[in-house]
Order: C-alpha cells, then structure tokens, then sequence
C-alpha cells in the first residue's frame, strides 16, 4: 500500500519515527565522529608523551652506547600492548636497539625519517629526537603503535549510538502511538461522520468537537455545513411536496380542460356535419327551387307572348302595357333564378386548374359587352399577358360579373373608362378592375359581397346583387381575396388574389 | 629528583576516557624505575675516539656549582693532563659544539699545578703513580675527574672508563663527585656502576 492510502494514525506515527530516528541516526553519526577524531588526536598525544619520556631516559644510554640500558628501557614498552614496534637510532642513523627484541630488521626503518607523528596505512608512527635538553641531539627513537584504541572506541561508539537508537525509536514509536491520536482522532471521527452523512444521507450525524485548534474549527465548519445542508434538505423536500401537489393539480386540470376540449370538438364537429347537411339541403333547395320555378315562368313568358301575337290587336294599350310588364318581369326573374343557379354551381363544381390567360378573357368579355350594347362608346385599358393558374370557367365568370358592373356602373358616364391590371397589395399580386363610374360608400364595402345586397336601387341600375357574391365565392375557393375601393361619383376599383 | 618529578608529573597529565593513559603511565613508571643494566655497546670505532665523545657527552649529564661558571658564556674546557692519548679526536668531537651558551675548548697540561681553570679533567695514564696527589691537588675542586687508569674511582677519582670486552663501562664514585659540589644526572648514574672509595 502506498503511504499516501496509509491510516493517518499510521503516517503520523511513521513521520515521527523517521524523524526523530533521522534525528537521531546524525546524533550518533557526530558523536561518533567526533568520539573517533578525539581518540585519533588523544592517541597521537599518547604516543608523543610516551616517547618524550622514553627519549628523554634514552639520552644516557645513547650517549654512553649502553645498549643493555636502552633495551631495558624500551622493554617498559611491553606495558603498552598497542605499541608494536620501537626502535632507537643513533645520531649517524644505526638502529641501536629495538623492541621487541625478537623483532625482524625489516619490521624498523633502516634510518629514522622526519621527526614527528603521523597516521601512516592503519598505525601510528612516532619519530622523537633524543638529546639533552638544549645539548646537541644523540639520536632517534622511532614507535609503531596500531590504532586499535581508535576502532574500538569506533566500534563502542556505534554500539553505543546502535543502542540509542534502539532503546529512543522504541521510546518514540510508544509515545507516537499514544500521543498521535489527538491529532488523528478528530480526523478519524470527521472522517467517519462524513462517511456515514454521504453513506446513509443522514445530515443529522454530527462530528465530535475535541479541541479548539484548527480540527476544531473544521469540525465546527463541518457541522454548520451539515446543518446548512439539513435545513435546505428539509426546504427542498417541502417544496418538492408542493411541487409534486402543484403538479397534481395541474394534471386534474389539463384532464378536465381536454376532457371539456373534447366535448366542445364533438359538439362542433356535430355543429360542422349538421351546417354541412344543412348547406347541402340549402344548395340542393336552391337549385330545385331555382330550376322548378324556370318551368312555370317560362310558361307565364311564352302564354303572355303568345298572348301579345295571336290577340295583340284586340287588346288595348293598357293590356298590352300589362302584357308587356309580365313579360318583362318574368324575364327578370329568369334572370334571377340563373344568377341563382350560377352562385349554387360555383359552389358546388370541381376546381380545375389550368393556365388561364387572363389579358385574352377580359378581352373577350369586352367584345361581347361591346356587342351587346354598340351605341356605348367606352375607353377600355386591358395591361397584356396577365396568366394565372386557375379555373378558366369560373375565372371567366369573374371577369364577366367585374367587367360587367365597370360597364354598368359608368353608363352616365363620359368619357367611360374601364382599366384591367396586376398590382402589388401587402407583397402579394393582386388584379384589378377599375372604371370612373358612379362609385360607392366605403361604408358599404363590407356589404357589397353579400347576396342580394345592393348599393344602387334597380331603377338607376338594373341588377340582382348576386355577381359580386359570385366573385367572392370564386375567389374564396381559389384561396384568394377580393376587396374594392371607391368613393361615391367617383369611380370604383375591385381588386382580387388568387 | 627534580627531575624525575617533572617526567611522572608530565605522564601523568593526559588523564583520558578510555583508561589508555593508566597504561602509558604505568609505562613510563617502570622506564623510571629500572635499576641501572649492565652497560654493553658494540664499539667498532678505535676506543679513544668513543672515549673522546664520552667526555664529550659527560658535560650533557653533569651540573657544575653556580660559582664554577663566572659568567654563562664562559667556555666549557676540557683538559688532558699528561700524555694525549686521543690524537685529534677530541678537538674533533668538541668542533663547533656548546653546552648551552658556553663553547667548548681542549686544553692540555703538564702538570696538575698548571690547571686554572677546567670543568671535565681526563687524567692520562702517563700521571698513573701521580694520581693519588693530583687527586688531593684538585680535591674540592668543581673538576669532574676522569682516567682509564686501575681503581682510579675507588681511590677518589671521579668517572673511570673501564673496557670490559671491547666496551667500554664507567664506574663512578659518587661520593667524590657530591664532594666537588658536582651533581652527576641519574641517568648517567643508571648506565654506570657506582663504587664506594677504599679510603675516605
């Protein structure tokens, strides 16, 4: 496991250790250093002592080659076991005596080196000048000593500071484990009150405040944060309790009001397929009322001619004036009933759809207006090569009944002026129809589509009032629109889309 | 003994941790307390010329009385009363050399009554009838004697040179010596054999 996944008790107790055994390891480490230095230096003073006293009691047996002498004197050496060789050289360099006595020639130095004490491949070796004090100098005297002083002391010192070392990382690992939970414990416990807050969503769960350091200050942040979190999750939950009420109610009243909006669309499709049946009766009423009444006016028509030919001149003026106002008034219901018959068929044909020409239809329509009334001179204005895709047949009807009101309309009229055109209305084309004939109201132009609806009595302008009703209702089911503009004296223009 | 003070005081200073120096003390205790071996050397050199460095080295291990030195440049003399037995060697030994400040000189004499002024006096074999009344001449005089000549210590000389098979020993007669007011080192007494005077 990776120290960083480690229980805090653990890595706070490990950190300790390492410390205070690092701390510990440079301790012993100096100590030792310096306990080896000191030996060292001690031990070269040693020697140096060592061999001024024995160089100071070798000057007579020097001075007075009593070898016998100088070997007793080097014997006391036996006393010191680390010194392993000595030697005394006199002043012309002969080695004169040694110790042990038994020693090999090779174990000394043919002749003394430079005085002094020097550390020299593990041992010691000593040069002292013999003499005299303040007398010419006798000779040398030369000591070995190895250093075992120095690696024993080296090996003390280790097990000494191996032993510290022990005896205080046992020391500190105890009081680590002991001491290491006042800062671990309100970590642990935190740790455990957030592990059972995000384990069972309990925000009532509060961590233990032990002391007032920075843990205590966490803790408390903590057990405000949890507290926070509890009253808000208390606040949420209220108002999802008034959420999911609010939702209910408004489901009931979304079923009540589709409930309500399908009731209301059965009683308007009832509606519909009922004003449709009664549409088709009307239609159907219309067209039989329209075409069985053509029988018998035919009939009043054809007896009053037959009448007026066959006893013309029996009759006096005042009969023949009646005849004449049957006639004519049978005729004008013919008229009507056509008309009618013409607003049913317009409703009730099929739509064909074709390019109709309509510069050419308007021309045709003029020439038959033209024929049929020859004495009329009128200023006719037809713009060319306006197509449409529509009904040609119903188109024509158009055209007849605008065409034909323009004509009607500017009968007082001189100079007559009649004008056909394409125009632009809200972006869209729209024709037009427009004559400088007696005009209308624009109070009225909401009512000039409308059946039987008429602004001019039939006396100043003979008419049914059914062609404009015939206009809209083609237009209509083309999917245009047809409205006019005028002003009374003033001429009228009728526009339509389609 | 001042002397030997000064050396056990000195071994015993280092006092250390280790208990080393009890050691060394101890050594130093027997170096010094040793009694005087039988003194043999290999003398390959002619034996005047080892005897010419002895005298030569005698100065080193003896104190003169402060009246003996009138002032501490005064020359340290030698003398060779009688025939001189040491050729060049002598002069050769003491070229150059001081005792302290005071140079060393060699003078020869005829007689014993021609000695003025001499610290190291070697007495050659040529006075042996004579030696007695040199003796008495000299007596209480600050003169270290020295001779080869036979019994010379026991009869009141100071230092003899003796040759024991081809070394050469001293024997000396303290007693002579402490009656010049002379003071002879231990560690010339230990290389040496001290004898008592026949007579007082």
């Amino acid at each position: 496991m990776a120290f960083r996944d480690w229980p805090i008790r653990q890595k706070l107790t490990a950190i300790l250790l390492v410390i205070s055994g690092l701390v510990l390891l440079l301790t012993s480490a100096a100590f030792a250093t310096y306990e080896v230095l000191t030996i060292r230096r001690r031990t070269v003073a040693n020697l140096a002592t060592l061999g001024r006293v024995l160089a100071a009691n070798s000057t007579a047996a020097l001075a007075f080659a009593n070898a016998a002498d100088a070997r007793e004197i080097l014997s006391a050496l036996r006393a010191e076991p680390h010194i392993i060789a000595a030697g005394l050289y006199t002043q012309d360099g002969r080695l004169f005596t040694r110790y042990p006595a038994d020693l090999p020639d090779d174990a000394l130095p043919a002749s003394p080196e430079m005085d002094g004490y020097r550390f020299e491949r593990g041992y010691i070796i000593g040069l002292e000048p013999v003499a005299e004090a303040g007398n010419p100098r006798l000779g040398t005297l030369y000591l070995k000593s190895d250093l075992k002083a120095v690696s024993r002391t080296l090996r003390l010192s280790v097990a000494i500071g191996a032993s510290v070392l022990a005896i205080s990382l046992l020391a500190a690992y105890v009081l680590a484990a002991l001491l290491q939970g006042r800062i671990s414990q309100p970590i642990t416990a935190l740790a455990d009150a957030a592990a059972a807050v995000s384990a069972r969503q309990d925000y009532s769960v509060r961590a233990p405040k032990v002391g007032a350091d920075e843990l205590g200050a966490l803790t408390d942040a903590f057990n405000q944060m949890l507290g926070r979190i509890e009253e808000q999750e208390r606040a949420l939950r209220a108002s999802k309790d008034e959420l999911q009420r609010y939702a209910s109610e408004l489901e009931r009243r979304v079923a009540e009001r589709t409930h309500e909006l399908e009731e209301r669309n059965q009683a308007l499709r009832r509606n519909a397929a009922e004003l449709s049946a009664a549409n088709t009766e009307l239609d159907a009423f219309a067209y039989s009322v329209s075409h069985d009444l053509r029988a018998p006016l035919r009939s009043i028509d054809g007896f009053s001619q037959a009448l007026l030919e066959e006893y013309g001149g029996r009759l006096d003026d005042a009969a023949r004036g009646h005849l004449d106002r049957v006639r004519a008034a049978s005729q004008r219901m013919a008229q009507l009933i056509d008309d009618l018959l013409g607003l049913s068929r317009v409703t009730r044909a099929e739509l064909r759809h074709e390019r109709v020409d309509l510069s050419a239809l308007a021309q045709s329509v003029v020439a038959e207006l033209r024929g049929r009334d020859q004495e009329r001179a009128v200023e006719i204005a037809i713009a060319p090569d306006l197509t449409v895709e529509a009904d040609p047949d119903l188109l024509r009807v158009v055209l007849e009944n605008l065409l034909a009101n323009a004509w009607k309309y500017t009968a007082k009229r001189s100079p007559a002026r009649i004008e056909f055109g394409l125009t632009r209305h809200d972006g869209k084309s729209a024709f037009y129809v427009r004559d400088n004939g007696a005009g209308f109201d624009m109070a009225y132009a909401n009512k000039l589509f409308g059946a039987f609806q008429r602004l001019h009595s039939s006396r100043e302008f003979e008419g049914t009032g059914i062609g404009l009703a015939t206009v809209q209702r083609i237009v209509h089911r083309h999917g245009g629109k047809v409205w006019a503009e005028g002003a009374v004296g003033q001429g009228a223009t009728f526009y339509f889309t389609l | 003994m001042a002397f030997l003070k000064a050396i056990v005081l000195r071994a015993c200073k280092p006092r250390g941790v280790w208990g080393v120096p009890g050691a060394w003390f101890r050594a130093a205790a027997l170096v010094l307390t040793v009694g005087a071996g039988l003194a043999a050397q290999g003398g390959r050199a002619p034996e005047y010329q080892v005897k010419a460095v002895f005298l030569f080295n005698f100065a080193q291990f003896v104190d003169w009385p402060p009246e003996a030195v009138p002032d501490s440049k005064a020359p340290l003399v030698i003398g060779v009363l009688g025939d001189d037995p040491f050729g060049g060697f002598l002069e050769a030994t003491v070229r150059g050399e001081h005792r302290g400040a005071r140079p060393f000189v060699v003078r020869r004499f005829k007689r014993v009554e021609d000695i003025k002024t001499c610290d190291i006096l070697f007495i050659s074999q040529s006075e042996g009838d004579r030696v007695d009344e040199i003796l008495a001449t000299l007596k209480s005089r600050p003169i270290l004697t020295v001779s080869d000549g036979e019994a010379f210590a026991e009869r009141g000389g100071m230092i003899r040179f003796v040759t024991e098979s081809n070394r050469i020993r001293l024997k000396i007669n303290l007693q002579a010596a402490q009656a010049a007011h002379l003071t002879i080192s231990s560690k010339l007494l230990r290389v040496a054999e001290i004898v008592t005077p026949t007579r007082s």
